[in-house]
């Protein structure tokens, strides 16, 4: 009976939040997977169980050159930024003073705080042919024209590169700090040297940290609209943007709504790749 | 679901009564960035004593969807292509307007378009505003004369320094008449020959940008070029960079003109034909063509009474029979060949 | 030299992380109109435009609304769900967690097309109320995640002496648990302020007349180069940094 009223309580606690999730995310979501299977005849939406519009992702060069273009761009965008930030927590971890750690850390990520849709317009002023980059490279006397860097692939993924090591930073130096010395200490005392220490003790360790941090990335990137807008040029154009393009100029929902599943399914392979790793619950 | 839409009823009347709590009048209108400048609608808010809201929209696709799914009266106002508004007044968008009592006779004649602006005989909308989407450059960087032709605007010589403006109407309008093309005769069949055109453009092209973006890349160097460019685009650089500037080709370049007209419905009629008529007179035309968005000439030929002579320099004001007498009006495309060109816009952008 | 190198990555990394904000933040004080070199300020012109600026003021009250009272309801109910399922034994558990996660690995993209689809669908009209339920769409998971993985315990202890002592269910709630674990509730409230006040895609979707400031930022950058956008940048990154700090000194730095 207690047993009885205690589960009555607990759901009592857990049902807002579920409700919530339930009503504002589950239904919208079983809507526009509804909504991707009807079709637009003019501006007249005709509710069905057609499979035109995935089709059509198949068909229009457009539509599936998008899906490869985000890709691309994300999975350059994750290694990448791994990469770059795994020694930058490193060094913060086990390099920096420890009086001076919590500062270093704070500063490798307190451009994190800029407007998120400025930040953007700032890199389209620091690559500009006429910017901050080009002046300094011919300063050096590196290049003698200004090379072409903004409205490029190479500006996107540098804009998405800068806010996600940013964040990897932290999540893997989260995972690093965490480790007790301990292990090094161990692994040198059995004669490890430092790359087989790294290899053997650290990395799998610091892995689901790394892993976790990945895949926020991947989440993040794939589904992002602004970076690729602003910066890239619109010369190849991401499934975000094709999916604001269809709502702005011609209210195809049931079209944006294929395109919003297939970005689903992409962001689920990922994770049924990384679920191994994740620990989503303890980020 | 029921648990759902009570919440979502509960949301709303929180909303009414948040609404509620400000008495004062609103009018709620669809437009164009121009529209939002505070100058030009401050003092028609200060006038009448009320409120106007302002949403901008991108395409008319989008607008006349919008609008379609929005309840009547939730819409007082809008602002749309001189060559949509026959779409807007087929889906049962528009009201009527009173050409009595709007200054269409002040206007220029060439832009009162009452073709376009009235269906059966019934004006629905009245025009404030044109101008040009044709070569914006930068003249310390790129030969005059090769701008004076589309078949040297966009060739080798430039490439990788032109930038093609992301609208696909005017662009395509371009690439047709440099087809020899009539932008309003363009169909299904043109649609190879303006994709060719098309395709020469992007291949030279470093990027296809928004009005900023097209800004930035102008100003900063990046390119020397915009394809589709025009006054809008240059007029607001003119005091700090007056090395870019603006042509119109001989084999000419696209006008486009963008209409005004109250929305059916709604439960405003004299305040909203009231914001009309201000738009329409010389110092909301004069506010208008100047707008912190995009500059453009209006339509009233009166409100040169009340713009500058710098203003009117910048807006190339006595070169306008010239202009108006070699420009086409933008493609009006019905729905599906509209669908064909969107698709043949991303296709060739995503080459 | 090997003991140079991670400082000159370190240095490297820096540079990088810093050029743009640093861009940003010179050509907000440039005095000519374009926030591009060669830099001929400084000037505090532009900052004067943009407090002046009535839109941008309002829309900046409105982000604040929002980010606060999304932020509010996202942490309450991410707070009684941690507690149910941390607290209780249900059956169907992992499965709760999962739905309450969920929205974790959704783009906000997809959120905000779900929820605009929804609500023009049911005719129900667009707002600062509607941005705010998406908001809390996807603040909620991180709010439970954070408070949830805090709840150990060490304070079940206290809340059972607590109920042995008479206490019941509201009274060891806010008397026991809110309090201990009162820095992990602060850190997701102000995670979930950061994150709400910063969002883009969801507001732009679903707001209509009255915006929020990453919208109006995001209009003013469709409709002309100028420092504004540098200086409203700057100025919002002052903000942000301001409660970073703010929030480092006074919460973090006393749980240690």
């Amino acid at each position: 009976m207690t047993r009885m009223r205690d589960r009555i309580t607990g759901w009592g606690f857990v049902a807002p939040a579920l409700l919530w999730t339930i009503a504002f995310f589950v239904v919208p979501f079983v809507v526009m997977g509804a909504m991707s299977l009807a079709t637009m005849k003019g501006r007249t939406l005709i509710w069905g169980f057609s499979f035109e519009n995935y089709a059509e992702l198949a068909e229009k060069a457009y539509l599936w050159r998008a899906i490869l273009v985000s890709l691309e761009i994300t999975l350059t965008v994750t290694v990448v930024s791994v990469l770059l930030a795994y020694p930058l927590a490193w060094i913060i971890a086990f390099r920096v003073p420890e009086r001076w750690r919590r500062l270093a850390l704070l500063l490798s990520i307190l451009p994190f705080w800029t407007s998120y849709v400025v930040r953007s317009y700032a890199w389209l002023l620091v690559l500009a042919r006429e910017g901050v980059v080009n002046k300094a490279l011919i300063g050096l006397g590196l290049i003698s024209e200004p090379v072409t860097l903004a409205n490029t692939r190479f500006a996107t993924v540098t804009g998405f590169v800068h806010f996600f090591v940013m964040l990897l930073t932290l999540t893997i130096y989260a995972n690093l700090i965490q480790l007790s010395p301990n292990y090094r200490r161990a692994a040198m005392d059995l004669g490890a040297n430092a790359l087989q220490t790294f290899r053997h003790v650290i990395l799998p360790l610091t892995l689901p940290g790394i892993v976790t941090g990945a895949f926020l990335t991947f989440v993040l990137c794939i589904g992002d609209y602004v970076t690729p807008q602003i910066l890239g040029g619109n010369t190849e154009l991401t499934v975000p943007q094709v999916i604001m393009v269809q709502l702005g100029r011609r209210a195809d929902f049931p079209l944006a709504s294929a395109l919003a599943i297939v970005l689903m399914g992409i962001v689920t392979l990922a994770y049924l790749a990384s679920a191994r790793w994740l620990r989503l619950d303890r980020i | 679901m029921n648990r759902l839409q009570k919440i979502l009823h509960s949301t709303t009347i929180l909303t009414a009564a948040a609404g509620a709590a400000s008495a004062q009048e609103e009018l709620n209108a669809l437009v164009w960035c121009d529209h939002t400048d505070p100058a030009l609608i401050e003092p028609f808010e200060a006038a009448h004593g009320v409120k106007v809201n302002l949403r901008e929209y991108e395409g008319t696709g989008a607008a006349l969807a919008l609008l379609e799914q929005s309840r009547p009266g939730d819409w007082d106002v809008l602002v749309i292509d001189g060559i949509d508004v026959f779409r807007a007044v087929e889906a049962g968008i528009l009201a009527p307007l009173p050409t009595d009592q709007l200054p269409t006779g002040d206007f220029f004649p060439e832009v009162v378009m009452a073709d376009n602006n009235s269906v059966d005989g019934v004006t629905y909308a009245v025009t404030e505003k044109f101008g040009y989407n044709t070569i914006s450059y930068n003249s310390s960087k790129v030969d005059p004369v090769d701008m004076e032709s589309l078949s040297t605007a966009w060739s080798e010589k430039y490439d990788g320094r032109i930038s093609i403006y992301d609208y696909y109407l005017p662009v395509m309008g371009m690439a047709a008449i440099a087809k020899g093309i009539k932008t309003a005769e363009i169909g299904s069949d043109d649609l190879a020959a303006i994709g060719s055109e098309l395709s020469t453009m992007r291949s030279h092209a470093a990027s296809v940008a928004g009005v900023v973006a097209a800004q930035t890349a102008l100003a900063t160097g990046e390119v020397d070029i915009v394809v589709g460019g025009g006054e809008w685009l240059t007029a607001v650089l003119a005091e700090e960079q007056p090395e870019l500037t603006w042509t119109i080709p001989k084999e000419g370049a696209v006008r486009w003109a963008q209409s005004i007209g109250v929305v059916a419905g709604t439960e405003k009629p004299d305040l909203a034909l009231e914001f009309v008529k201000y738009i329409a007179s010389p110092e909301g035309q004069a506010r208008l063509a100047t707008s912190s968005c995009f500059w453009g000439m209006p339509a009233n030929a009166k409100a040169g009474e009340v713009l500058s002579d710098d203003q009117k320099a910048i807006l190339r004001w006595d070169q306008q029979p010239d202009y108006l007498a070699l420009t086409q009006l933008y493609p009006a495309p019905d729905a599906d060949l509209d669908i064909e060109m969107q698709d043949l816009w991303l296709e060739t952008l995503q080459q | 030299m090997m003991r140079a190198l991670p400082w000159a990555y370190l240095l490297a990394a820096f540079v990088f992380i810093y050029l743009p904000v640093g861009a940003l933040v010179l050509f907000s004080f440039q005095s000519g109109s374009l926030p591009v070199p060669p830099f001929n300020g400084p000037s505090l012109r532009w900052y004067g435009e943009i407090l002046g600026d009535a839109d941008l003021m309002e829309a900046l009250r409105n982000s604040l609304f929002v980010a606060f009272g999304s932020s509010s309801v996202a942490v309450s109910l991410g707070f009684l769900a941690a507690y149910g399922l941390a607290r209780h034994v249900l059956p169907g558990s992992v499965f709760a967690r999962g739905l309450l996660i969920a929205p974790l690995t959704v783009s906000y993209l997809i959120v905000g097309l779900g929820l605009l689809i929804v609500l023009t669908r049911s005719g129900l009209g667009l707002s600062l109320w509607t941005a705010g339920i998406g908001h809390v769409v996807i603040n909620l998971p991180l709010a439970f995640a954070i408070i949830y993985a805090s709840m150990g315990a060490q304070q079940q202890n206290a809340e059972r002496a607590a109920r042995d002592l008479g206490a019941n269910e509201a009274q060891v709630i806010g008397l026991i648990t809110v309090p201990i674990l009162l820095p992990s509730i602060a850190a997701a409230f102000f995670l979930s302020v950061t994150l709400s006040w910063d969002e883009f895609i969801i507001s732009f979707l679903l707001t209509r007349f009255d915006v929020t400031l990453p919208v109006e930022i995001w209009s003013l950058l469709r409709s002309g180069l100028s420092p504004r956008l540098n200086a409203i940048g700057s100025l919002v990154f002052l903000i942000s940094i301001t409660v970073v700090l703010f929030l480092e000194i006074l919460v973090f730095r006393r749980r240690k």
